[in-house]
């Protein structure tokens, strides 16, 4: 049973390399001996074997890991909310290397890291023979043997001058065991329960109060940017378009057709303030302030006589309106960007056809 | 037989050979090299810990500048959140400003970082040993800097979870066919890859600290360093990881600034739709990187007066890369410039009359700043003279800098619409938030500098104790002991 540890520090390789050759010549076997440095010395410098390692399996394993993870993103995501954009395929080939290149490389990195602290059990959980005079340069052999070779190990260490020896006995140092695991272990749950918080958050699962002044912001703005208006001998070249000085031309015909089109249309520009039903209680209207006006219903609109291309001219330029104090803001944005002349003409069917119930 | 050559007695101490003109060239030799003048450990490892330690009146000063900046920035970041993007100066043609400018310049100045420890670790350039943490460390904050632009410039930050690949409230997936998504991913991987890289380097020095320290660095350094005895073991181990690391890490670096620059090619925005645009800017990070490495590397050996680490060798071997640089970037814009001016297409000569137009000033110093410049770097005077240096340099990071806000602010302001032409001013926020992040990124700096060793001195260490002299006729010339 071998019970004591000895650690000798030496100040150089040519020295340590023949304390060690001078150990084993006592029957200590490589298992029993341990070289720490400052330095990354070959272990072929003290003659001893290279110690194995085993990096293939976290590098392969993070890389298929990572694969998984690219797979998910570039093949199951797309699939799981379709949405065509560009003229491209929900899993077009250059995006998808990209994909699998980056998560790839991260993954294998990961693993190699895991892969390294495995290995050398990091973190040590539990005390080991050490002297701090090894980061300052001094090469240290560490022996475990039993007690009664350890004289003469003392005395090879004193043979070669060995600037300090330690002595202690090998009851005292626990194993580390699988202590590194169970550590790993708790960092993993600690991440995962921190992770659900802003999760939950997201979800808004737990609401979180949030103020912000969306509805006053300056951002809009910045959507007016810097348009002029459109030249002299500008030709419209999509459909009619608005020209300044001029009428909304060309309505459509009410068909039935131009008003379900007009029905969609509405949902998706108009009933976010207007309402679904056009009744002037979308979702957003419940921001408005009495001082900034309401969104408009239909029934205000009804018998009033507004003729189409007026319609016409409020959705394609907007609205502005002013405060008491002269301040001018935003009534209604122009829509000018997002509804074509034609869409425009298909919404105002829309609406006469529920004025006209 | 093995007696012959073996070296009895620590590497540090050398004898001086009794020859008058081999001591003369050897004691020269060690004035030169840092690798051939070994010095007791020891005597390194309080050097180090001594400036850690170290917190006098003038680094108090500095903290509570740039301290300031910073706060003064995060407020403005605040008031930008709660009132809009559109208190800056951008608008609908010039979407994208010094924000974005400064997201490339950032994620430039990092990747000189782990070009010099992985790619000259690969290739085995020792003068990388004493420079590689300084560096690196400008890779770590220079990506935490450039990740927070993306976020600053959104505006909507509560928004910020619909880049994650979780599905948002309406069942929403992250589109991973956005150039977006993929310079997110790939920033994501660089500064996840960096960052173990340079925190498994920093094992044994943050070991070499724990044991010379006491009070709560001793058990920070303790908990960090996670048992590191340096036993051959865990040096074998800790080599091939950073091997493995180094591979993988180069080609995510040039995947991260040509995802960069994909997020502008990628548009059909004339002056930015051009294949050459990734290598482009590949060239311009590692140019300005290595400029932003050199103005460490003053800091280091001046403020933190490390004089003994970082030599005029190590100035000069920098001053040659960053000059090879120079004519690579040279020729990139010159051959992305004859590809427009030869084509003649009216949307990119708007651009090029806008060039040597309106912007003529910010383009002609950039110009200067970038390539007449830095061409005195020819002479070996100026590459070890560290004024000369920190003017070029600067010079380098402001023409960098124009080079940026040019591509990005400067070719939106002509597109292919001419009604939709626009100029820019840059307005009060983007201008703090600008100034601030640099503030914010010299106080990382500055404080990390008294928390880790910011010399890799086990590689120092490493490289004396391989490193030795042996005499040719009546020269003495270094060898270089190749140890694997």
């Amino acid at each position: 049973m071998a019970d004591l540890m000895l650690l000798g520090l030496f100040d150089n390789v040519e020295t340590t390399a023949d304390v060690i050759d001078d150990v084993r010549d006592l029957g200590v076997s490589d298992a029993q001996l341990e070289v720490l440095s400052n330095i990354p010395y070959p272990a072929k410098f003290f003659g001893l074997k290279t110690p194995g390692l085993m990096f293939w399996p976290f590098v392969f394993g993070g890389a298929i890991l990572g694969a998984l993870v690219a797979y998910f993103i570039t093949f199951i995501t797309p699939d799981l909310y379709p949405i065509h954009v560009g003229g491209q395929e929900l899993t077009p080939v250059p995006p998808t290397a990209i994909m699998f290149f980056e998560f790839i490389s991260l993954f294998s990195m990961l693993g190699a890291f895991i892969g390294f602290l495995l290995q050398n059990r990091f973190p040590i959980l539990v005390r080991e023979m050490y002297d701090e005079l090894i980061t300052d340069g001094y090469i240290g052999v560490q022996v475990q043997i039993e007690e009664s070779v350890a004289e003469q190990v003392i005395g090879v260490f004193e043979k070669h001058h060995a600037h300090k020896i330690n002595r202690e006995l090998a009851s005292e140092f626990k194993p580390q065991g699988i202590r590194h695991l169970f550590f790993w272990g708790a960092v993993a749950g600690g991440g995962l329960v921190v992770m659900l918080v802003p999760l939950l958050v997201s979800y808004e699962k737990i609401p979180l109060p949030w103020i912000n002044k969306m509805n006053q912001t300056v951002v809009v703005g910045y959507q007016e940017g810097p348009r002029l208006a459109a030249p002299e001998e500008a030709v419209p070249f999509q459909g009619p378009r608005l020209i300044a000085g001029q009428p909304g031309t060309e309505p459509l015909e009410a068909t039935e057709s131009s008003i379900a089109r007009g029905a969609a249309l509405f949902q998706l520009h108009c009933a976010i303030c207007h309402g679904e039903t056009a009744q002037g209680d979308g979702p957003l209207s419940g921001y408005y302030t009495a001082d900034h006006g309401f969104p408009v219903g239909v029934p205000a609109l009804a018998g009033k006589g507004y003729p189409g291309s007026y319609i016409f001219e409020v959705v394609t330029n907007g609205r502005v309106g002013q405060t008491d104090d002269g301040t001018e803001f935003i009534k209604m944005p122009s829509l000018v960007e997002n509804v074509s002349p034609g869409d425009t003409w298909d919404i105002i069917n829309y609406i006469n056809s529920l004025d006209a119930e | 037989m093995l007696e012959s050559n073996a070296q009895r007695g620590p590497y540090w101490e050398q004898t001086t050979p009794e020859d008058e003109r081999i001591a003369h060239q050897i004691e020269h030799g060690r004035e030169e090299h840092l690798l051939l003048d070994p010095r007791p450990p020891a005597e390194l490892n309080e050097l180090a810990l001594a400036t850690m330690k170290k917190t006098g009146p003038a680094f108090w000063i500095a903290v509570l500048g740039l301290g300031s900046l910073s706060l003064i920035f995060a407020l403005t970041w605040v008031t930008q959140i709660f009132n809009g993007v559109g208190i800056t100066g951008l608008n609908r043609s010039v979407m994208w400003g010094p924000y974005i400018a400064n997201l490339i310049y950032f994620i430039g100045i990092g990747h000189a970082g782990t070009f010099i420890s992985a790619a000259l670790r690969m290739m085995r350039m020792d003068f990388r040993r004493p420079i590689a943490r300084a560096a690196e460390t400008i890779t770590l904050f220079g990506l935490a800097m450039a990740g927070l632009f993306p976020i600053i410039h959104v505006g909507r930050v509560w928004k910020l979870f619909y880049m994650i690949p979780i599905p948002n409230q309406r069942d929403l997936w992250p589109n991973f066919r956005s150039a977006l998504f993929w310079d997110m991913s790939a920033i994501t991987t660089y500064i996840i890859g960096s960052t173990l890289f340079m925190y498994i380097a920093l094992i044994p020095d943050l070991a070499m600290a724990r044991d010379h320290t006491d009070g709560w660095r001793r058990k920070l350094y303790g908990a960090l360093s996670l048992g590191w005895r340096g036993t051959t073991g865990q040096w074998h181990k800790l080599e091939v990881v950073s091997n493995i690391l180094s591979f993988v890490i180069i080609p995510v670096m040039f995947s991260v600034h040509t995802g960069v620059s994909w997020n502008l090619s990628m548009s059909v925005q004339p002056g930015w739709h051009s294949a050459i645009f990734g290598p482009f800017f590949v060239v311009g990070a590692l140019y300005s990187g290595v400029a932003a490495v050199i103005i460490v590397m003053i800091f280091v050996r001046k403020v933190l007066k490390f004089g003994y680490f970082i030599r005029d060798e190590h100035f000069n071997a920098m001053g040659i890369f960053l000059f090879i640089l120079m004519i690579a970037w040279v020729y990139f814009y010159f051959a992305e410039w004859i590809t427009n001016w030869y084509g003649n297409l009216p949307p990119e000569v708007a651009i090029q009359e806008m060039l040597t137009g309106p912007l003529a000033p910010l383009f002609y110093l950039m110009l200067f700043a970038n390539i007449i410049v830095p061409l005195v770097l020819v002479f070996k005077r100026v590459r070890t003279n560290l004024p000369a240096m920190l003017v070029i340099c600067i010079f380098i990071q402001i023409g960098m800098y124009l080079e940026r806000v040019i591509i990005v602010a400067g070719f939106l302001s002509r597109n292919e619409l001419p009604f939709n032409w626009v100029d820019y001013v840059p307005q009060l926020p983007e201008t703090i938030i600008t100034i601030g992040t640099l503030a914010t990124l010299g106080l990382l700096y500055l404080i990390w500098t008294r928390i880790v060793p910011i010399i890799p001195l086990w590689e120092v260490y490493e490289g004396q104790a391989m490193q030795s002299t042996r005499r040719v006729g009546r020269a003495v010339v270094s060898t270089r002991t190749d140890a694997h």
